[in-house]
């Protein structure tokens, strides 16, 4: 029995309840798993993570946020505008934020990091850091990197995926469920190979159609998908 | 020179490393060798020299952790300066580094190791491993940058320890590094068709003509390098003191006759224990002393190679039947010691009195023991350890 | 010659020959294709059916720990603890330790570096000599080469890779290695289909097996909530 964990994206737990004769079954995102996402520019990636991370926290699952392209504040200000408010999450430390980004960043404490997509064994320290003080008291919890593409721009592309196969293990270990989002076409073969690989679910949306290509317990999904004022909205099965 | 006090390892070298030597650990897969390089490291920052650890396979915290398990303190050396690592694992998984200094780029390793050398002249220096650089640098640059390392350390008079796994590589790059090196220690498996055991030879040296005897050695945690002696018998006649001789030897020895082998109170098989005296680690096996079990015996003392027989130093009439024993275990043959127990009793006969009586050759040592008293079976294992590793 | 029953329903009947179903025995196969078509269920499956028929594994996983090996074959509904405790089952895990995590050493269980593959063979040697006294008939599984090739030099991959294949033969195992398509460079593929006796192609629709004397069969397969089913197949 796979255990699914709500998505948070509307429509997206319909497409992936499994054919199953019971009836019993829920869709959703496999728990303790990695979930790749890609795509190309601007197409809703990161809306998914926002949705996914607040859906987490809103039935008491925290989420470890790494952000590299948008800085802090501005997922807060975009997530304000989907009615998907942080306002209540940002004391406490449901919400750990590491901002990797160029941007702007707020200011630093216990909860929320800086960092440099250019310095990856930073990167992976806070994360390590921060894994361990959510899964302390909390046996499950949400994770997201938006995205790795900037963080292999930056570096010796082995070198991150070592670091993201760190990460990878330690996520599951501490029962964690992530989504990794990435920009195709924009790294070596071999490294898509290689993050496909790594990923236990692979999802891929171009503007238009989300398509699943590789889920646990799942034969493979397409939908045509929105993007609209409360975020996205994925359609029935094709 | 400079001691590395693994068992065996500096009779072999002659005395020791001589100041300024390299020494190629090369270890076929499935050896571990790490615990060579190491154990001559804590040996020498115990007598006070200085030392590193380059590392490009793990990282200094997971070194930290294996020296622990041996039961040395190497972090400690690190906090007062007696010893530091040149950290060539961490930036590559991307993890902090950790060290005097750190490699960021395979191009900084012939130059960072060079500069390690030189900060501990007289010191030594562990490699940790050969193995790796080969595929990061070049084969012909490896053996380059091996000869001026070698040099700096002569230089500088500091051991240099290389830690080696012997994979398919081309002979020809294999023969140069070894020839470029002044000291070949061999770490070799031991197959039957799965590994049984491990080896250590050492197959070169420039100081000296290395003996030429290959001795088993297994790696305790704690503890380090040991000695492996696979099968040590303890044979004697019913009630010499086999049983408590294994348990005094071998603490944690098993009887098997409490294994259901009957109700019969006395030792009716096996005392089976695992030895550790000194450098050594045994397996000894106590037969059983009647007769009715002589059938066995044969079976039993198979691939032994060596024995203690026990005999009861105030009863003369067992004396035959310990003769008969040594024949029936056929250890005859390999290096044997005679425990001459109950010395404490008062009508006791001496060693001397016990080979006239037994008719035992000068060679085979009769060593007066008294198990009650715990006295005497240090120099009995000495004693046999002795004429197996001469 | 005999053979090795691999358990996946379908592919054994197209193996078939006149000494037996399945794999020839202590032969090594490669199991490779792009990522996600199944190449690690089709070891799980091999692997426990192998446990099922009594015949012990050594398990060397490199993508997954322990914990999550565990859990994706229960998954399926396969589960080890009553191997393990029976030793049937000797696992060498050799990622976990990436996460820091501690985990201790039993019997039947080791831990290793994935960035050290002189540690990894030491405790392949030791795991072997475990499995061999149990029975000289056993499976041995490497899933997947994937994470060594992320963290090591090709050529020392392929170096270990060719070691592991001798000692384990030498032993008497049937030896499955799994790897995706791509991960290393095509001269590095090359090399490693050519040290192994048997090839399995998993492409998401087809499966293809081709053996060193030149058997070859196709079928076509799905992965189903109880791991890989063969449809109709044909020997070419």
């Amino acid at each position: 029995m796979i255990v699914r964990i709500t998505s948070g994206i509307t429509g997206f737990d319909e497409l992936t309840v499994p054919s199953d004769d019971l009836g019993f079954a829920l869709g959703g995102i496999p728990e303790n798993t990695i979930t790749l996402l890609y795509g190309p520019v601007g197409v809703g990636k990161s809306l998914f993570c926002h949705s996914f991370t607040y859906q987490g926290l809103s039935t008491d699952e925290p989420c470890l946020y790494l952000t590299t392209d948008q800085n802090f504040s501005t997922i807060y200000h975009n997530m304000e505008d989907l009615g998907l408010s942080l306002q209540e999450y940002m004391e406490g430390n449901m919400l750990q934020v590491i901002d990797a980004s160029n941007g702007e960043k707020m200011e630093e404490s216990l909860t929320h990091q800086a960092s440099s997509v250019k310095n990856p064994t930073d990167i992976l320290v806070k994360v390590s850091r921060g894994i361990n003080s959510i899964s302390q008291n909390n046996p499950r919890f949400r994770g997201v990197v938006d995205s790795i593409t900037a963080i292999l721009e930056s570096n010796d592309e082995m070198l991150i995926m070592r670091v993201l196969k760190s990460y990878i293990v330690r996520v599951k270990e501490a029962g964690g469920t992530a989504i990794i989002t990435h920009t195709q076409g924009s790294a070596d073969l071999r490294t898509e190979i290689i993050i496909k690989s790594m990923a236990d679910n692979i999802i891929m949306v171009d503007g238009k159609t989300l398509v699943i290509e590789s889920m646990k317990g799942l034969g493979q999904k397409k939908a045509h998908y929105e993007i609209t004022e409360e975020g996205l909205i994925v359609g029935k099965e094709e | 020179m400079k001691k590395t006090h693994i068992p065996k390892l500096d009779d072999f070298l002659g005395g020791g490393i001589p100041e300024g030597s390299s020494v190629l650990f090369y270890a076929d897969p499935g050896v571990e060798c790490e615990a060579f390089g190491y154990q001559t490291l804590q040996s020498r920052l115990e007598e006070g020299d200085h030392g590193f650890i380059f590392t490009n396979v793990t990282e200094p915290s997971s070194i930290l952790y294996e020296f622990e398990k041996f039961g040395w303190d190497l972090e400690n050396e690190v906090k007062k300066g007696q010893a530091f690592f040149v950290d060539g694992s961490s930036y590559f998984i991307g993890v902090p580094v950790m060290g005097k200094y750190t490699i960021e780029d395979y191009s900084q390793i012939e130059e960072v190791v060079h500069k390690a050398i030189t900060d501990v002249p007289d010191g030594v220096g562990v490699i940790n491993n050969l193995s790796a650089l080969i595929d990061y640098l070049d084969p012909g640059e490896t053996v380059s940058i091996i000869k001026k390392w070698n040099k700096a350390a002569r230089e500088n008079k500091t051991v240099l320890l290389y830690l080696f796994t012997e994979w398919d590589y081309e002979t020809d790059l294999i023969d140069e590094i070894k020839d470029s090196m002044d000291c070949l220690v061999n770490l070799s498996t031991i197959e039957e068709r799965v590994i049984i055991g491990q080896g250590f030879m050492v197959t070169g040296a420039t100081w000296t003509t290395p003996s030429s005897s290959m001795v088993l050695f297994n790696i305790l945690r704690p503890g380090g390098v040991k000695i492996f002696i696979p099968k040590i018998l303890v044979t004697g006649p019913y009630n010499a003191g086999k049983s408590s001789f294994v348990k005094n030897i071998a603490p944690n020895s098993v009887s098997v006759d409490k294994m259901a082998l009957g109700q019969v109170p006395t030792t009716v098989a096996m005392d089976i224990g695992h030895m550790e005296h000194k450098g050594f680690v045994a397996d000894v096996f106590g037969t059983p002393g009647q007769e009715r079990f002589d059938l066995i015996l044969d079976l039993l003392s198979k691939e032994a190679v060596g024995a203690f027989i026990l005999v009861d130093s105030t009863d003369p009439p067992t004396f035959p039947r310990a003769k008969e024993m040594i024949k029936k275990c056929k250890a005859e043959a390999i290096p044997k010691v005679i425990v001459a127990n109950k010395q404490d009793l008062p009508d006791s006969l001496t060693p001397d009195e016990i080979r006239k009586a037994m008719r035992i050759d000068q060679s085979i040592p009769i060593i007066p023991v008294s198990i009650l008293n715990n006295e005497g079976i240090d120099e009995a294992i000495d004693a046999l350890l002795e004429i197996l590793y001469r | 010659m005999s053979m090795v029953e691999t358990g996946i329903p379908g592919l054994d009947e197209l193996l078939s020959s006149n000494d037996g179903d399945g794999f020839p025995e202590n032969t090594a196969t490669l199991v490779y294709g792009p990522p996600k078509v199944g190449k690690s269920i089709f070891s799980y499956q091999f692997a426990y059916h192998g446990l099922d028929l009594k015949e012990p594994c050594l398990y060397i996983t490199t993508d997954d720990g322990i914990k999550q090996l565990t859990q994706n074959m229960m998954d399926f509904g396969w589960f080890l603890q009553g191997f393990i405790d029976e030793e049937l089952l000797y696992i060498i895990d050799s990622i976990s330790s990436l996460s820091g995590v501690r985990v201790e050493n039993t019997a039947t269980y080791a831990s290793s570096k994935i960035n050290d593959p002189t540690d990894l063979m030491v405790k392949v040697g030791l795991g072997t000599r475990f499995v061999f006294k149990k029975s000289n008939e056993f499976r041995s599984v490497f899933d997947s080469l994937t994470t060594p090739f992320i963290f090591n030099p090709e050529p020392m991959v392929v170096r270990f890779l060719k070691t592991y294949l001798r000692r384990l033969k030498e032993a008497g195992a049937t030896v499955l290695v799994n790897y995706t398509e791509g991960v290393a460079s095509p001269g590095t593929e090359r090399i490693l289909k050519s040290i192994v006796d048997n090839v399995i192609m998993l492409d998401g629709s087809y499966i293809t097996f081709k053996s060193s004397y030149d058997f070859m069969g196709t079928a076509k397969y799905d992965i189903t909530d109880q791991g890989i089913v063969l449809g109709e197949g044909e020997i070419l």
